[in-house]
């Protein structure tokens, strides 16, 4: 049943799986803050590579993962091919002011050395957060979500969402089928071939009706049930999903926070403290 | 033994959003180690009063209380609901819907969660609890592969823990198959017996929670306690079919053949109860000479020929072959998963068969779009809200009219028409959300049978419904095949429904059929019953005592009761 669709809901079997949410909450937020804050290849590369093993190591469906990497991968060369357009040059403002022209198309349109640096870097960190993101997602349950989203103190009934979200959206999505199939035969026609989008799309709001109001019933059942339980009773709450710590826990602990030092010192020092916006360039 | 743990004293409830009164008048005790049934149609008030010891009442939904409810030594009104959950463990109807964890022992632990339990603490809590419903090597199964039966005794597993003395189990039996319903009964039978529980069943199913004795049954009506004592009593009395309750099988029997019955009988016990003063009458009822009953059928209008299908590589039907004939009534029955909804879906060419045919009226299907299909076969589906998307009952009836470009003289003439059959003319300006849900079914079925459809297959057509409503509705459908000849196909897992609503049952198991009879045989060969996750009728039990051969017996007792039904619809025309 797991990895049957890209969110597991029992966690795997794997070394990352198996960490506590805690440990895969705070560690994804820290390697967030970590691509976002810089430009530089030394310290990008180290983690694409680090992603590109965990994504192995969590021996995922490759079909399901394919398609998001050209989907993202598509997107990404869209967004430098974009950058390039509005702004030939802007590789140049990065890597300490040279141009250096490799061709050139017309007067404005150029590129150069610096600015193929900077794009080519700017696709492997979107590409990276995408990667991690992904292991992420792969890793977590989305009680492990919710349980480690509690553990960076976000409110607990913020956090039941995400598990309750998908607790009920495959059965939201039934519903949805067995609506569609009784205004199938009364006679809506969502056969690509025989009715225009416009047509069809009109006719999909008519399902929504009964969909918001089945909905609503189902609310109503859930909401008794959790009361019916305790929920909302304390200001706190503990989880079943979130086993004890492991010696993994640990070193990753050690890890992230060693992370955090470096990240404080590189944005004090290279982002708020610089002068210029700058980005290394091994080739000046 | 007799410690109360709840005293309901001049009780009286009434809703927020209503003028007057769901409750009055309640005066109950319900001692400590008890097992009491509260029975009564809906809106009798039964699911109110349970709510009101577990603390729905008043806190979800808001109302006002008379007089004083005590569960446990505490007040409910100065209570709070997570104050009266710590004693009271309530089973909600729905098991679908009260599954709220992604995983078995997520769910099971959830009321530890909300207690903040360190986890250390809550895994033996956990494991005890699914040891106890038999659920232990669910713990990491998530909610999707689990059957209905499975996901109640989660939810019983879940408020198991700690000092919870009183269950209430709300309509536990609503959406089980028979099988499944027997062992729930027995489960809870055995939380009573074994866990000490104090037991509240809310239910209207009779026969089938007597299937493990009860200390008691509170029978509730219009927002009243009408009989509250022993079950014998109350089988033994009118009580039950003047309040709309479904008498058990086997006390209908004996009371056709005239049997007297009184209290001290025995009577909720068939197996154990002595039956040697009735053993005369009964046989001599078997004697009386009856019109047999033959259905009039005309020429085939659906077939199903060698039909398999399957989603992906898994069968979900397999080699099918059957056909109904014109003004037929056939059921449709077999265990979740059996592959008869799968079955239904097919006929009405949403899904298409991978190998075999489907021919209506001789032709292939294949030819025909589902919208096509839909006007010689109609689907009804069993939740009316998933059917219905229009405000006003008229405009519900002329959808598939309009969606099919008909005119408009064409259009008024054919709701009208359906109106009127229907019983629906006099409110066809109302809006859809003020009727009650049976007229809801009403109304479905009518959208539907406007476009006049050859059969229609209808899932469930009784689930959620008490006997009153279930009689209404299947007299009116036993109606429209009578007066307009319309075939009906039925999907059920009510053998009561099959038994005296239908000529032919078609079984289903493990998308096979297994059987294609008469009510009355395929309900007393033991081997279909077994696989289709059937259960014997008490009638078989019944026969079987007598040593009268079952399926004599069962046609009699149908036929029988047809004339009875006939005789009162003559009287009341």
């Amino acid at each position: 049943m797991d990895n049957r669709l890209l969110i597991n809901l029992i966690p795997g079997e794997t070394f990352l799986h198996k960490l506590t949410g805690k440990t895969k909450v705070r560690t994804f937020l820290i390697l967030m803050v970590y691509i976002i804050m810089s430009f530089d290849l030394r310290l990008i590369m180290p983690l694409s590579i680090l992603s590109i093993m965990g994504l192995v190591s969590l021996k995922p469906q490759w079909k399901i993962i394919k398609f998001f990497f050209i989907i993202i991968g598509l997107m990404n060369v869209l967004n430098i091919v974009l950058f390039w357009l509005a702004d030939p040059n802007i590789g140049t403002m990065w890597c300490g002011g040279t141009t250096t022209v490799l061709f050139r198309l017309t007067e404005r349109l150029f590129l150069s050395a610096e600015t193929l640096w900077y794009l080519c870097v700017r696709f492997i960190k979107m590409m990276t957060s995408f990667m991690v993101s992904l292991v992420f997602i792969l890793a977590i349950t989305p009680s492990e979500l919710a349980a480690g989203l509690y553990s960076i103190k976000v409110p607990y009934k913020i956090c039941t969402i995400f598990s309750i979200a998908f607790r009920y959206i495959p059965d939201i999505g039934r519903d949805f089928q067995n609506i569609k199939i009784s205004l199938q035969t009364r006679g809506v026609e969502l056969d690509p071939k025989k009715s225009s989008i416009g047509k069809r799309l009109k006719q999909n709001i008519l399902i929504l009706v009964p969909l918001i109001t089945t909905s609503f019933d189902r609310v109503g059942n859930i909401s008794n049930a959790m009361d019916l339980r305790g929920y909302g009773r304390g200001r706190t709450r503990t989880y079943y999903s979130e086993h004890e710590e492991l010696k993994a826990d640990k070193v990753f602990k050690a890890l992230y926070i060693i992370l955090i030092l470096f990240c404080v010192y590189w944005i004090i020092t290279q982002n708020i403290m610089a002068e210029t916006l700058s980005m290394w360039y091994p080739f000046v | 033994m007799s410690t109360p743990i709840v005293e309901f004293k001049d009780f009286g409830f009434k809703y927020k959003s209503q003028s007057a009164p769901t409750l009055h008048d309640i005066n109950l005790t319900i001692c400590k180690g008890e097992k009491v049934l509260i029975l009564g149609p809906s809106g009798s008030g039964k699911s109110t009063l349970a709510n009101c010891i577990n603390g729905l009442n008043p806190f979800s939904y808001d109302g006002v209380i008379t007089g004083s409810c005590k569960v446990a030594g505490m007040e409910t009104k100065d209570a709070s609901i997570f104050a009266l959950s710590k004693v009271v463990g309530t089973v909600l109807q729905d098991s679908d819907a009260q599954f709220v964890g992604l995983s078995v022992g997520e769910d099971i632990a959830f009321a530890l969660e909300n207690q903040s339990m360190p986890r250390k603490e809550m895994l033996p809590k956990v494991e005890w609890a699914a040891g106890v419903v038999g659920m232990s090597d669910f713990l990491m199964h998530v909610p999707y592969e689990l059957s209905g039966g499975q996901k109640q005794k989660v939810a019983l597993a879940g408020v198991l823990h700690g000092d919870v003395d009183l269950l209430i189990f709300d309509e536990p039996l609503a959406s089980l198959d028979p099988r499944m319903g027997m062992t729930a009964v027995e489960l809870i039978d055995r939380m009573h017996k074994e866990q000490n529980k104090t037991v509240v069943i809310v239910e209207h199913r009779l026969e089938d929670v007597l299937y493990r004795s009860v200390d008691r049954i509170v029978l509730m009506n219009e927002g009243r306690i009408v009989y509250d004592g022993v079950p014998d009593e109350l089988l033994a009395s009118d009580l039950l079919t003047r309040y709309g309750i479904r008498e058990p099988l086997y006390i209908k029997a004996m009371k056709y053949a005239g049997c007297e019955l009184t209290p001290d009988q025995n009577l909720s016990d068939i197996e154990g109860m002595d039956l040697s003063p009735f053993e005369d009458k009964l046989k001599q009822q078997q004697l009386v000479q009856l019109e047999k009953y033959v259905p009039k059928v005309g020429e085939e209008i659906l077939k199903v020929q060698n039909v398999s299908f399957a989603y992906g590589k898994d069968p979900v039907l397999k080699n099918i072959s059957f056909s109904v004939r014109r003004g037929e009534k056939v059921a449709f029955v077999g265990k979740n998963g059996a592959g008869k909804s799968t079955m239904a879906k097919l006929i009405c060419g949403i899904i298409r068969p991978r190998e075999g045919q489907v021919l209506i009226n001789g032709t292939d299907y294949m030819k025909y779009s589902i919208k096509e299909i839909g006007e010689k076969i109609g689907y009804v589906m069993q939740n009316p809200n998933q059917m219905l998307v229009k405000d006003i009952i008229r405009d519900e009836l002329e959808l598939a009219m309009l969606l099919r470009g008909k005119s408009r003289q064409e259009i008024d003439e054919a709701v009208k028409k359906t109106l009127k059959m229907c019983g629906l003319y006099p409110m066809r300006n109302w809006p859809v959300s003020a009727v009650s849900y049976g007229q809801k079914k009403r109304v479905t079925i009518a959208s539907i049978l406007v476009l006049q459809p050859e059969i229609i297959i209808l899932d469930e057509p009784t689930a959620g419904q008490d006997y009153r409503h279930y009689t209404e509705i299947m007299e009116f459908l036993d109606e429209l095949n009578r007066e307009y000849g319309i075939t009906i196909v039925f999907i059920t897992h009510d053998m009561h429904l099959a038994i005296q609503y239908t000529d032919r049952a078609i079984v289903f198991s493990e998308g096979e059929l297994v059987a294609d009879d008469s009510v009355f045989r395929v309900l007393s060969n033991d081997q279909v019953i077994t696989r289709a996750n059937l259960k014997q009728t008490s009638l078989y039990t019944l026969a079987m005592r007598l040593g009268i051969e079952p399926e004599a017996y069962i046609e009699h007792f149908i036929n029988y009761e047809r004339m009875v039904r006939a005789h009162g619809q003559q009287a009341s025309d």
